[in-house]
């Protein structure tokens, strides 16, 4: 029992949540920005340019405008990197990490998952700025827009992996009979996952919450110093978390030779699968408007994750 | 539903320059519009009337970087008819490619931003790759990448020989592919399509009313461009399309700037074809005699005018002109007119405001 506890307490604080899901998310938000500006012929910033804005932003004054409401508009960050961290430590990482034992479950998960866009959410609306108030509800459009794919991309999954609703329960799956990457049947599920994944970090067509041309930024325009820093923070982790997810539930695929393998190579799954959903999306888009991107949600990814739904279980 | 007001500048990531926008919101469509302007009134009118009219060529540069060669050369005209001067062929012919280069540019700053403020980052990029071109002919030319200083009452103060002459048809030449690449990606990219197709819509009745100029009133259907209507320098010598569009909207008003980025190399090219040897320069400075005059021309952003009144001293009694987008942004309202949210920017970027000129 006490183990558990240590064990949790691990998962949480260093590995995989934690420090290593900080340092990680970090270095591939760097990497983003070098690949982005690669892809527009810029030089970029260095890759700890993430790291250094941190450190910088710690060391400013916290300024919280006079109408907002203090308590929420300091909880909201706090709340939500707390919630991506927790997500960060539940996330399995095939051949290295099995999970805290009993709390893998995916419904679980999307629960927590929503949490750095409540965070948004309450932050924007409590900031008292108008740009704040049209933030909240872009960002909550989208969130109901991207959860039906997400929601149906977890079930298909589930069902393929003979009704697993444990994460560890379909990576075992998965090591067994194949990834589902190489499925045909799952591969519309894949598809309306990598669409998800843009859509929930706000790149690309999806910059909508946050379009620094429209409303300035919205939810986050109020936070300053080390208030911003943990939003930063926040959606660090969260890349992390949808990345190291993304790998789970489509290419959980392991190679030979322990923990010292494994996890560099999981490292470079979701680098690749960033590059992809991220990097390259968010420089061959612009972004749509807010009632386009919700039809365009509710159109393409959901079909495609309710096509590898009816899939798995007519295939079952 | 509520309606509340949101700030859309003086300081704005999609605005240029300095203007202030009060728009009155319900849920994400805009409902009402206060337009406030007067953030950089510099009082130029008034410092024209202290200088003489040499200094004024420098001073009317210095009105607005995107027309800083608009501003002189109509100026110059303005004077040169108080002053009943005709300016040598060749200078004709180079005041043309002036023009045309600074309208090159500005119309390609202008729909680079309009991807930037979809969020089109690369898009923007890639333009601007290209307007560096243009640039790169401004400096290998004029030896400035913004304003000319090319100039002067009576003709213009440079000259091409050989040389220049073989770089600028290279430059132009290699511009062209990208330039078409580019118009493909505006007219045709699903994206820019659905961001900017049937927004913002002027129609050619309001486009009427209002007297909108330049590509607003060109992309709303009204063919008029003072080049054709009332031709100046060498206008009058060279072949091109008034480019128009019928949509009357955000991509209409694109797509017509484009168009003519693509006319201005042609014109370009049809200087260096035409133009004749000689001078480019009165030989002597001319004598101003008491009198009134207007010139216009067509800047980037539409028709230009100014008006000049000469007592016969050494500086204007009164110097006046009207820029295009005083005429465009009254066309704001109509434009906007329950538009949402998102596409304030990139409606207040269609009509290609310029403060500076405007206020002055």
């Amino acid at each position: 029992m006490i183990n558990d506890y240590i064990h949790a307490g691990i998962a949480l604080l260093i590995f995989p949540g934690g420090l290593f899901a900080l340092a990680t998310g970090l270095l591939f938000k760097g990497m983003d920005r070098i690949a982005v500006a690669r892809l527009q012929r810029r030089v970029g910033p260095p890759v700890l340019q993430p790291v250094f804005d941190i450190i910088k932003l710690s060391t400013k004054e916290i300024l919280i405008p006079e109408s907002a409401n203090d308590a929420i508009f300091k909880l909201a960050p706090m709340m939500g990197l707390m919630g991506s961290l927790v997500c960060a430590a539940l996330v399995p990482i095939a051949g290295v990490w099995k999970g805290i034992p009993g709390a893998g479950d995916i419904f679980v998960l999307l629960y927590l998952f929503s949490l750095p866009a409540l965070a948004f959410m309450f932050g924007g609306s409590s900031s008292s700025s108008p740009f704040g108030a049209i933030g909240f509800s872009r960002e909550m459009v989208i969130m109901f827009a991207y959860e039906i794919p997400l929601l149906a991309t977890l079930l298909a999954v589930a069902v393929r992996a003979d009704w697993s609703l444990s994460l560890d329960g379909i990576i075992a799956y998965q090591t067994a009979n194949g990834p589902f990457l190489l499925d045909p049947v799952m591969i519309p599920a894949f598809l309306a996952y990598l669409l998800f994944i843009p859509g929930t970090m706000g790149a690309g067509l999806f910059d909508i919450p946050e379009a620094e041309e429209e409303v300035i930024e919205g939810p986050v325009l109020e936070y300053s110093g080390p208030l911003l820093a943990l939003f930063n923070l926040m959606s660090a982790v969260k890349l992390m978390v949808v990345l190291s997810l993304g790998v789970a539930l489509f290419f959980p695929l392991l190679l030979p030779g322990g923990i010292w393998v494994n996890l560099p190579f999981h490292l470079v799954k979701c680098l690749v699968l960033m590059l992809t959903a991220v990097s390259l999306f968010r420089a061959s888009t612009g972004r749509l408007r807010i009632d386009q991107a919700f039809i365009f949600f509710l159109k393409y990814p959901s079909s495609l994750a309710y096509v590898s739904l009816l899939g798995a279980f007519l295939l079952r | 539903m509520a309606t509340y007001s949101i700030p859309v500048g003086p300081l704005h990531v999609a605005l240029e320059e300095p203007m202030y926008f009060r728009v009155d919101i319900e849920g994400e469509t805009v409902k009402g519009l206060e337009i406030s302007a007067g953030h950089v009134h510099r009082g130029m009118e008034s410092l024209a009337l202290q200088r003489n009219y040499f200094q004024n060529i420098t001073l009317t540069e210095r009105l607005c970087s995107l027309c800083s060669n608009s501003h002189p050369c109509t100026y110059c005209m303005a004077v040169e008819n108080v002053a009943g001067i005709d300016i040598p062929e060749r200078a004709r012919y180079l005041r043309v490619m002036a023009d045309e280069i600074k309208r090159l540019a500005s119309n390609l700053f202008n729909v680079g931003i309009m991807a930037h403020t979809i969020g089109f980052n690369s898009l923007f990029m890639h333009v601007m790759e290209i307007r560096e071109q243009a640039q790169d002919i401004k400096e290998g030319v004029y030896g400035n990448r913004m304003d000319l200083a090319a100039n002067c009452i009576g003709g213009v103060k440079y000259d091409l020989d050989d040389g220049i002459e073989s770089f600028l048809r290279t430059q132009l030449e290699e511009m062209k592919r990208p330039l078409d690449e580019i118009y493909q990606i505006y007219a045709k990219d699903p994206l820019i399509t659905a961001r900017t197709k049937g927004i913002g819509i002027l129609p050619k009745k309001d486009a009427v009313r209002l007297g909108v100029v330049g590509p607003v009133a060109r992309g709303s259907g009204i063919a008029y461009d003072v080049r054709d209507k009332a031709p100046y320098s060498a206008y009058d010598q060279l072949s091109f399309t008034v480019q128009t569009e019928e949509a009357a909207d955000v991509r209409s008003r694109a797509l017509v700037r484009l168009r003519e980025a693509m006319d201005a190399i042609s014109l370009m090219e049809q200087c260096l074809e035409r133009m004749p040897k000689g001078p480019t320069v009165p030989d002597c400075l001319p004598e101003i005699p008491p009198g009134q005059s207007v010139a216009r021309s067509e800047a980037p952003r539409g028709e230009l005018i100014y008006y000049l009144k000469s007592d016969g001293t050494d500086r204007p009694q009164r110097l006046k002109w009207r820029v295009p987008t005083y005429m465009n942004w009254e066309a704001l309202h109509a434009m906007m007119h329950n538009c949402k949210i998102s596409d304030i920017p990139l409606i207040i970027n269609s009509i290609d405001p310029c403060i500076s000129c405007t206020e002055r």
